[in-house]
């Protein structure tokens, strides 16, 4: 049941960056991958498919809404938007983030302890 | 409601995923393919990219989920194809776990019925205590005494500890009841006043008893009855209160019908109707009860008050006990007190019921290890067949606990069916188990399955599953996939095969022990039926009277026998009638001591005898020898002058005990009171307590009471003359019925009760042990077999002869046979002494039993691994090596 994505990144990390992601626009799944791809400049190894797991998780909390559209190159794709509750939870989440963010930076910097 | 909603959603969200994931692997796939890569390796690359597929599914609907619950549903429904598709296999596991488990429920129910389940329609019966005099100077069972009727309002009227202290009559009444001018035998129990009210059980119709209902001088002929008397035998009469009933002579005022249900404190006890104490001069005509301070017959059950728990309790009524003791030095001495939270078997003999239960739980058990033994193995050969599912479901991603889930919930499958099936099984088996009860013992023992037999059921059934179920998948989990892939699997099986040897070994030699107990119990059984009670019990019908109960005269009483033996003697067949004040081998007992000649009792310790009061013709009718002397005659038995000398008839072994080597007829004995008895004749001994027992002297004496059994020798079938005996009977005294009218056979079904039960049931075990392991022993060396079809294909091909193929496979069987005997005979020999108790005749370590036993095995053991050694001699060279 364990992803591998999961055991690189820290439990909720792949939503957050899903949550931020469609905060700057709606997308389909494929392209949400591609973003989150190319704006980690391939940093993160991440398995396209992981993804997946992970909307469902977004959708079942209603953080996240789903719709089937025609896109513009005309194919079916459904559509994820940010919820009110999402753009909310996301706030939440990423000020968490970054006060562990700044207590990691301070024990791992060098020279002062 | 959003996991309703999520629920009935979920098929369209499944839906959605497949086409989303789908759709993201073809646009990957067509931006690979713009880029110039060939459509084929593109389709490659974004799989490679996308991950697992199926995981991805998998996880991505495990959110929606409640994921435990609903693996779970999938695997089950998963192992019920796979035991669909082997029906064979898995009925005959299901059948033998099934026998196995429905044993073991129907005996739990037993224990239910008679040390668990409280007494119903009781208000808080886990509030009750029974409170029980101990003798501190005896031991054992001996030491408790039920209360005398003094002891009983001293402690109710003293404690601090009850709210309230009933009491009532441990052993039922039989009494007459007269209706329309004839009598029936029905049962009647003597309580306390308060007997209800403590209990807190209101009446269904009317009042039941008030304290002013049982008081000492002024008693009241008032009777409650019990709900299915009144349903079946008054037709649910509505307006019986107010109405009496003429029980034993006096009219006794119907005032109230107990609720439905409620059958008392006692098990297998259940009364037609309930008097006051103080009305037992009426009922039993025995008038110096309530004052006689060594008459224990009254069972007292108290209510603790709130705040008060049984040590507290206990520590107050030996102190009361103490008072008493100070009171009556003469009665009370050493009598303290204790009390046993209430159930229905009273407290002391709880030891006893839970020893015997627990025998039989222990033996039944054993032959339900045999059965999981069996399906155990049955699932280590099925988890090989199956190695290859397992790797493949392995390689697709499906994790080790999950494989181990899925094989644990098809062996909980199969002991679920199998529970179910033992219910059933249960279901018929206790009332057959009931039947063996002899008919003359007024008890009605209801086996209810009720929660705790089911909630019983299922933990076994879950246990055993796992038991079973647990080593065949750990071992599937644990297989390595690329070998079994690549069809490398032959030569892992063999050690498998081993631990089934191993498992085998366990089988057998339990199975050992299960079949020594079961000989031992069947041939004990044997004995006992053969042992010589000293009677004739062929063609003798028997019945008790006591016509004293109406409150006949003694004048009406000997003019009642007089002429029913004048009736009964003239019926066709008959060729003697007699009386006896009670049969020998029943619960009754007189006891005595006698002295030879007529001296004083100082200084000269008299022997212990029991006595047996008989009407000439005794000896006669029962079949027993008269070796010296003469029977008893009429003169004599109806002779009430006291001071006139009393005739004796003794039996062979008081003979030999006082007078070893001359001849005792004509010599006069003292017996307790009665001075200068002479000895007419001498008897054959005979079983008078038990028919195991060592000879004990035995004086009979000619006076009988009112109360006696009549028997009567036929010439012909005695069950025929058991109408005729009930309507001479009638006719010589409408209101006079017979209590236990039978043969002397359906007698004799009393003494040989634990005889029989034991030997029936351990001999069930016995029979079940050894189907199981015969098909256990045959399943694995027919696996054996078949796995190492190639190897002895190939033994032959190189020239092995049948015969070496015989020696390989028997010689494995035979291997295990003998070290499973060999174990199995070494714990047989350390478990048996736990049946001495139960054995009549034999040792529990009798050679030839455990020879036998170990013979009999080996011999069935060896027919079941020659069917399949011979399949493996026909082996065709050619077809083996082909078969790979």
């Amino acid at each position: 049941m364990k992803n591998r994505e999961q055991r690189d990144l820290f439990p909720g990390a792949l939503e957050m960056m899903i949550l931020r992601t469609l905060k700057r626009q709606p997308l389909h799944g494929y392209a949400l991958a591609q973003v989150i791809k190319r704006t980690s400049n391939d940093l993160l190894q991440i398995e396209e498919g992981s993804l997946y797991p992970a909307l469902q998780r977004l959708l079942k909390e209603e953080l996240v809404k789903a719709d089937w559209r025609i896109s513009s190159t005309n194919r079916r794709v459904r559509i994820y938007k940010l919820t009110p509750a999402g753009a909310k939870h996301l706030e939440h989440e990423v000020s968490r983030f970054e006060k562990m963010l700044e207590g990691i930076t301070r024990v791992l910097a060098p020279g002062e302890s | 409601m959003k996991w309703m909603k999520q629920l009935f959603l979920r098929r369209r969200i499944y839906g959605d995923l497949s086409d989303e994931i789908q759709a993201h692997l073809e646009e990957k796939i067509e931006e690979l393919v713009r880029r110039g890569m060939p459509r084929k390796e593109a389709a490659a690359a974004a799989r490679r990219e996308f991950g697992n597929v199926t995981l991805t599914k998998e996880d991505s609907r495990e959110v929606w989920r409640w994921p435990s619950i609903e693996n779970l549903l999938a695997d089950i429904g998963y192992g019920l194809r796979m035991l669909r598709k082997s029906p064979g296999s898995t009925a005959a596991v299901v059948m033998a776990l099934a026998l196995g488990m429905g044993m073991n429920t129907t005996v739990f129910s037993f224990v239910n019925a008679l040390l668990l389940r409280p007494p119903r329609r009781v208000e808080a019966p886990n509030k009750l205590v029974e409170l029980w005099l101990h003798n501190r100077v005896a031991s054992g069972i001996q030491g408790y005494l039920p209360l005398t009727y003094p002891d009983y309002v001293y402690y109710r009227d003293h404690n601090q500890s009850f709210t309230g202290l009933l009491a009532f009559d441990g052993d039922p009444e039989p009494v007459i009841w007269n209706r329309f001018g004839e009598g029936q035998v029905v049962q009647g129990q003597l309580v306390s006043g308060n007997f209800f009210s403590v209990l807190g059980v209101n009446a269904f119709l009317g009042r039941t008893f008030l304290p002013e209902d049982d008081q000492t001088g002024n008693p009241q002929p008032v009777v409650v009855l019990g709900h299915s008397f009144w349903q079946q035998r008054l037709g649910s009469d509505p307006r019986v209160v107010g109405k009496s009933l003429l029980l034993n002579g006096t009219n006794f005022n119907v005032i109230g019908v107990a609720p439905s249900g409620f059958a008392g404190l006692l098990v297998a006890i259940e009364p037609d109707f309930w008097v006051p104490a103080t009305m037992i001069e009426q009922v039993t005509r025995d008038s110096g009860r309530l004052t006689n301070r060594q008459a224990y017959w009254l069972l007292a059950v108290g209510r603790l008050k709130p705040g008060v728990d049984a040590t507290r309790a206990r520590t107050e009524m030996n102190r009361l006990a103490g008072v008493m003791e100070q009171d009556h030095p003469d009665t009370n001495k050493n009598l303290g007190a204790t009390v046993f939270p209430a159930a229905l078997v009273p407290g002391p003999y709880r030891g006893y019921v839970s020893a015997f239960t627990g025998l039989l739980m222990a033996v039944f058990a054993l032959v339900l290890l045999i059965a999981c033994v069996n399906a155990a193995s049955l699932l280590l050969a099925r988890a090989t067949g199956r190695a290859r599912e397992m790797a493949i479901r392995s390689a697709l991603g499906a994790g080790r606990g999950r494989l181990i889930r899925q094989m644990l919930v098809e062996s909980t499958l199969l002991s679920g069916l199998a529970g179910s099936a033992g219910l059933v099984l249960a279901y018929w088996t206790a009332p057959l188990l009931l039947a063996l009860k002899p008919a003359s013992l007024p008890i009605t023992l209801r086996i209810p399955l009720d929660w705790r037999v089911l909630a019983f059921t299922a933990s076994v059934s879950l246990f055993t599953g796992l038991a079973f179920g647990l080593t065949p998948a750990l071992r599937s989990a644990k297989a390595q996939v690329a070998p079994i892939l690549k069809d490398e699997a032959q030569s892992a099986s063999y050690r498998k095969s081993r631990l089934r040897s191993f498992l085998m070994i366990g089988e057998i030699s339990t199975c050992v022990v299960l079949l020594v107990g079961a000989t031992l119990c069947v041939r004990s059984l044997v004995n006992a039926s053969s042992i010589d009670p000293g009677f004739d019990t062929q063609r003798v019908a028997v019945a008790t009277l006591d016509p004293g109960s109406l409150g006949y005269s003694e004048a009406q009483v000997r003019s009642f026998y007089e002429q029913l033996s004048r009736h009964i003697g003239a019926l066709p067949g008959v060729s003697s009638t007699s009386f006896v004040n009670h049969l020998p081998l029943g619960s009754a007992r007189e006891q005595s001591s006698a002295i030879e000649g007529n001296r004083s009792a100082a200084g000269q310790k008299g022997v212990s005898v029991d006595v047996l009061r008989v009407a000439p013709g005794y000896f006669e009718t029962m079949g027993i020898p008269l070796l010296r002397g003469r029977d008893f005659i009429p003169k004599e038995s109806e002779s009430s002058n006291q001071a006139s000398a009393g005739a004796a008839i003794i039996n062979d072994a008081m003979a030999r005990k006082l007078w070893p080597s001359q001849d005792p007829v004509g010599r006069r004995i003292r017996l307790g009171e009665d001075t200068g008895l002479e000895i007419i004749g001498v008897v054959k001994t005979g079983k008078y307590r038990t028919l195991g027992e060592e000879p004990i002297p035995l004086v009979y004496l000619p006076r009988l009471p009112s109360r006696r059994t009549l028997v009567v020798r036929t010439s012909g079938d005695p069950t025929a003359l058991l109408d005729a005996i009930r309507r001479e009977i009638q006719t010589v005294d409408p209101n006079i019925a017979a209590t236990d009218l039978e043969t002397m056979q359906q007698y004799m079904t009393l003494p040989l009760f634990p005889a029989r039960t034991t030997g029936l049931l351990l001999g069930a075990s016995g029979i079940l042990a050894l189907v199981l392991t015969c098909i256990g022993l045959f399943g694995v060396i027919s696996y054996i077999v078949s796995q190492r079809t190639h190897e002895i294909g190939v033994r032959m091909a190189l020239g092995a002869r049948r015969g070496d193929v015989l020696k390989l496979v028997f010689g494995h069987g035979l291997a295990v046979t003998s070290i499973g005997l060999a174990v199995g005979l070494a714990a047989a020999f350390g478990v048996t002494r736990f049946l001495s108790a139960l054995l009549y005749g034999i040792s529990p370590n009798d050679p030839v039993t455990l020879l036998s036993v170990s013979l009999g095995l080996a011999l069935v053991a060896l027919l079941a691994c020659y069917l399949p050694a011979r399949r493996a001699m026909r082996v065709d060279p050619m077809v083996a090596l082909r078969y790979e």
